[in-house]
């Protein structure tokens, strides 16, 4: 066998590595520059293709003639954190009901009951908003944090259940039922049995959750007004007749950071082997 | 069908090893077409080292892999033309039992009516061809693991059958007719089978030879009766029957092994000196509880004393612990047989011509 | 203190996984549950449990009715076949766990758990997590963690049917030592294999269909069976079946030629019955007899056992040791006639033969 298909494939991952980090690369210089530097061509190398300067990152930390994203980045943070994990706790519960126990609502069996959590999240979110527009109208939830968390957790449940479920039913039964025999009432069997080997699926449940959360902009943007601001609502308001690349950059950079550190928390927790194995 | 040859092929992880820590120790091995073959041993004995030098996943660090005389051992899997099983079913799930079957064939490009015949022939012997058009991901665990051999058995010129543990994932409830459909259908297709397991039911069961191995060492070859009646080592008259074979210690006397009071006259006189250690083996099937006034042994037994210390029924059989000093000897004995009462004294008789000598863990050679 | 099944009756699917079925389980005494799969032991089990509902039926714990007391107040112990253990605790702290939920005090908890872990052979490993032992190895932390709760109840389905040949022949010897501790516990041992039930029971439970076929002491169970199923199951391999006739001084069974009516047999009317030929009691060879064509052979532990065709009538012969014989080899069969069973044509045992003095 040639040696070239094994260099073409390298050449490819190259290519492909060079064209995923790019954006990162060129968020991150821009984010350092200034008007000046953003105009013709692209840069790359600061001190020697351009002047490095901080003023995009004071802009966006409130510096003068900036937005301070400190605030949003605040909220975003907390409805995202509490309605994950309230959807989690709730999911989870939920997913284990519908694995071990069998229900039937109507016609409709666990399998049904499964894909109805899952439809929520099949419908265009502008079909949702209204509704949800009115419910939180009635308790004055609407512009509050809080309003926004019940949002949230109604978003990422349907996530939460389905990751769970699919992840409960590959435990053995026969793991709880022992738990029952062992003096367990069916919602310790659950706590002291299945949930410390769940730590991969709620691990999974928790990243979708976190994502989601923290990417949303279409229901924030429609449910709060001038009190609570999220981080992506903030990141769309620098946006003006001329886009101020420098601040987005580091805009874009500073809602990525909750990200990343969830990205390496997961890796390490991953690859500890904690999860590995866990579960037959 | 080929003749596959290992010559003096070892493998060593790491180059420079202790030769004695090697995973798998320098071997000949000729597995002749078309017979069935049994690859035993606890884990980590070398077996799956030996099937994956076989099937070209793995290049030995010596030696020669010839197929039909053809030098292969640098040849890789694919181009090897063997079938493999493992213990988890490979099938196409999406595709029809049909197209699962066929695929090995059209990917050698046979022409679609030479498929169609073969593939019907075959899939009646698996006792699949009123089911051709059901999706595969429909079928049960054991009907997979067919159809994996199946795959294997439509390529009319396949090389070897390489089968790993098949029947791991298969409920033990239908273990043994999945065991015995793939019995038959190697009778039937007779390709060369090498088969590995660590259940000597299974091998036996399975293969018309068994090579028994241990700590990467092939410890004996042989038909299940030549492993039964003469195992070359303790090892394997363990491994061998239930219960396993007895094996008193004692020491070498005028050509017979003095054991306590006892001199048990051996079937041969082993080659080692005067008091060296030899190991009597005997299994318990040969053992004779001599009844009180009934016919006392003759010369072609050696007569041992022990005290009954318990009785398993079996059914058909019972089996008898009897503590000769301070070993413990088991004696299966048919239900018929009268057992004296748990903790009476009772004689034993042990044929000369079943009683083999070990030395060292190892059946001795013929010393005369 | 014995457990009562009292006519315990479990219908799933239009199916009868328990019809009927009334027990009385003795404390202190091993009881083993006898049948082919799908013959509602597990089912049995799975109500002594608490895990299952029945739709009619009992258990009474002294007396006393468990239908109202969930699985985790019945102080039941369970070992699973397959091998369950709780995969994010070690070897000891799953031994533990039952304990501690029993409030039995840290200290004592861990010293029972010792204790156990070191009657199955596991002290070297009790540190480790089940993912990390073997097969056998994990079995045996089961058995350690239902042993070391002294519970009530101790169910196990079919604990070995998992393991390998030589594990399964090795456990079931262990197992044997420590059933004789249990003490007052209520033991019961389902299994499939006529040998694990007769050398582990006191008392031995043929189940059939859903339905108790016959309760007795191994020797009872193994030289009068009280049917055709019964005897089919109670012997490995299952004994031959064959529908025969007596004729004055003569046995007819398709398929072999006329045999000697044994004494046994005296005393029954000439008529049609089912006759009973153990496999041991056929015997082949290469003279005289008829002749029948090998179709498969299968060896277990010491013994061959050789299916044959016998002009159409598929009969299987148990042969003491291991022998090399193939498929599709010609060889004659012969009976020993003083060793047939006799049922009527319904299935119940008409004759047995004599056994030895057990």
């Amino acid at each position: 066998m040639s040696r070239w298909p094994r260099r073409a494939q390298y050449l490819l991952l190259i290519v492909w590595a060079v064209f995923t980090a790019m954006p990162f690369l060129w968020a991150i210089t821009t984010s350092f520059k200034d008007v000046n530097a953003v105009q013709g061509h692209v840069t790359y190398v600061p001190w020697l293709e351009f002047e490095p300067t901080l003023e995009a990152w004071r802009q966006i930390f409130g510096g003068a003639g900036g937005v301070n994203l400190v605030g949003p980045f605040v909220n975003s943070l907390i409805i995202t954190v509490c309605a994950s994990a309230i959807a989690i706790v709730l999911g989870a519960l939920a997913a284990y009901g519908l694995s071990r126990f069998r229900y039937r609502i109507g016609p409709a069996k666990n399998k049904d009951i499964v894909f109805f959590f899952v439809s929520q999240r099949i419908m265009p979110p502008v079909v949702l908003v209204i509704p949800f527009f009115f419910l939180l109208q009635m308790p004055g939830l609407l512009d509050t944090r809080l309003g926004l968390i019940i949002v949230t957790v109604a978003l990422l449940l349907p996530i939460a259940v389905w990751v769970m479920v699919d992840f409960f039913d590959n435990i053995p039964r026969e793991i709880d039922e022992m738990a029952m025999l062992e003096g367990c009432t069916p919602m310790q069997a659950f706590l002291r049995a299945i949930v410390p080997n769940s730590a991969p699926g709620l691990t999974v449940a928790a990243m979708f959750c976190a994502v989601f959360g923290w990417n949303d902009f279409f229901f924030a943007f429609r449910l709060t007004f001038t009190q609570v601001q999220t981080l992506p609502q903030a990141v769309v308001a620098l946006n003006s007749s001329i886009p101020p690349w420098w601040t987005l950059s580091a805009a874009a950079l500073f809602g990525i950071i909750p990200l990343l550190v969830l990205a390496v928390l997961v890796e390490r927790y991953l690859s500890k082997g904690n999860l590995a194995g866990a579960v037959r | 069908m080929a003749t596959l040859t290992l010559e003096n092929v070892a493998q060593t992880y790491n180059p420079g090893e202790d030769p004695d820590r090697w995973a798998l120790k320098p071997l000949e091995l000729t597995l002749e077409s078309g017979r069935t073959y049994a690859l035993v041993g606890p884990s980590g004995c070398g077996k799956t080292t030996l099937l994956n030098i076989l099937s070209g996943l793995v290049t030995p660090s010596h030696g020669r892999v010839t197929f039909d005389g053809v030098d292969v051992t640098s040849t890789p899997t694919r181009l090897r033309n063997i079938a493999q099983v493992f213990q988890f079913p490979v099938i196409y799930r999406s595709m029809t039992v049909r197209d699962n079957l066929a695929f090995p064939l059209e990917c050698r490009g046979w022409p679609r009516s030479r498929i169609e015949e073969r593939v019907r022939a075959v899939a009646e012997a698996l006792g699949l061809a009123d089911g051709l058009d059901v999706p595969a991901s429909r079928l049960s665990a054991d009907e997979k693991q067919l159809i994996s051999l199946g795959r294997g058995l439509v390529r009319d010129d396949v090389a070897a059958v390489l089968m790993d543990e098949p029947l791991t994932v298969i409920d033990p409830q239908l273990k043994l007719s999945l065991r015995r459909k793939i019995r038959q259908l190697s009778d039937e297709f007779a390709p060369t089978v090498i088969y590995v397991t660590h259940d000597q039911y299974e091998a036996m069961t399975f293969a018309q030879e068994l090579l028994v191995m241990s700590e990467g060492r092939l410890i004996q070859r042989g038909t299940p009766e030549q492993l039964f009646e003469s195992p070359s080592s303790t090892f394997v008259g363990w491994f061998v029957g239930s219960p396993s074979m007895n094996f008193l210690r004692g020491t070498l006397e005028r050509g017979a092994a003095r054991v306590g009071e006892h001199l048990i006259d051996l079937a041969w006189s082993p080659p080692v000196p005067h008091g060296s250690e030899v190991t009597v083996g005997i299994r318990p099937e040969y053992i004779r509880i001599v009844d009180g006034g009934s016919h006392p042994g003759d010369a072609s037994e050696t007569s041992v004393h022990g005290r009954l210390v318990a009785v398993q029924d079996h059914g058909e059989s019972r089996v008898c612990e009897i503590q000769v000093r301070e070993q413990q000897v088991a004696v299966k004995v048919r239900r018929e047989v009268h057992v004296p009462k748990v903790g009476s004294f009772v004689d034993l008789g042990l044929p000369r011509s079943k009683c083999l000598p070990y030395v060292e863990g190892r059946l001795a050679t013929c010393g005369d | 203190m014995s457990v009562v099944a009292q006519s315990l009756t479990s219908w799933v699917d239009g199916e009868a996984h328990l019809d009927d079925v009334t027990l009385t389980l003795e404390p202190g005494r091993i009881h083993t549950v006898l049948g082919r799969t799908g013959a509602g032991k597990t089912s049995l089990l799975r109500v002594l449990a608490g895990l299952s509902d029945v739709d009619s039926g009992d258990v009474l714990l002294d007396g006393r009715s468990l239908r109202e007391v969930p699985p985790w107040r019945r102080e039941t112990a369970m070992v699973y076949q397959q091998f369950i253990n709780y995969p994010h605790l070690t070897a000891l702290e799953n031994v533990m766990f039952p304990l501690r939920r029993a409030k039995v005090p840290a200290a004592e908890a861990q010293r029972r758990a010792k204790e156990a872990l070191e009657q199955v052979g596991l002290t070297h490993l009790s540190d480790r997590r089940p993912g990390a032992l073997s097969g056998g190895q994990q079995q045996r932390v089961a058995i350690a963690r239902a042993l070391a709760r002294r519970a009530r109840i101790l169910l196990l389905d079919e604990p070995l049917v998992n393991l390998d040949f030589k594990l399964r022949e090795q456990l079931r010897e262990e197992l044997r030592g420590l059933f004789s501790g249990v003490g007052e516990t209520v033991v019961v041992y389902t299994t499939t294999e006529p040998a694990e039930a007769l050398m582990l029971g006191d008392e031995v439970i043929v189940m059939h269909e859903g339905r108790v076929a016959q309760v007795g002491s191994p020797a009872v169970i193994f030289e009068t069976p009280a049917t055709t199923a019964v005897a089919r199951v109670v012997n490995d391999p299952p004994m031959n079946v064959i529908p025969g006739t007596l004729q004055g001084e003569h046995v007819a069974v398709r398929g072999l030629d006329l045999l000697p009516r044994a004494s046994h047999l005296a005393g029954f009317a000439d008529g049609p019955y089912l006759v009973g030929i153990p496999a041991p009691s056929l015997t082949f060879g290469t003279g005289p007899g008829v002749l029948a064509t090998i179709t498969f052979v299968e060896i277990s532990g010491s013994e061959t056992f050789v299916h044959v065709d016998l002009q159409g009538t598929e009969l299987v012969v148990r042969a003491e040791g291991i022998h090399d014989v193939s498929t599709g080899d010609r060889v004659s069969m012969t009976v020993d006639p003083s060793r047939l069973f006799l049922f009527t044509e319904d299935g119940t045992l008409a004759a047995a033969p004599p056994h030895g003095r057990s």
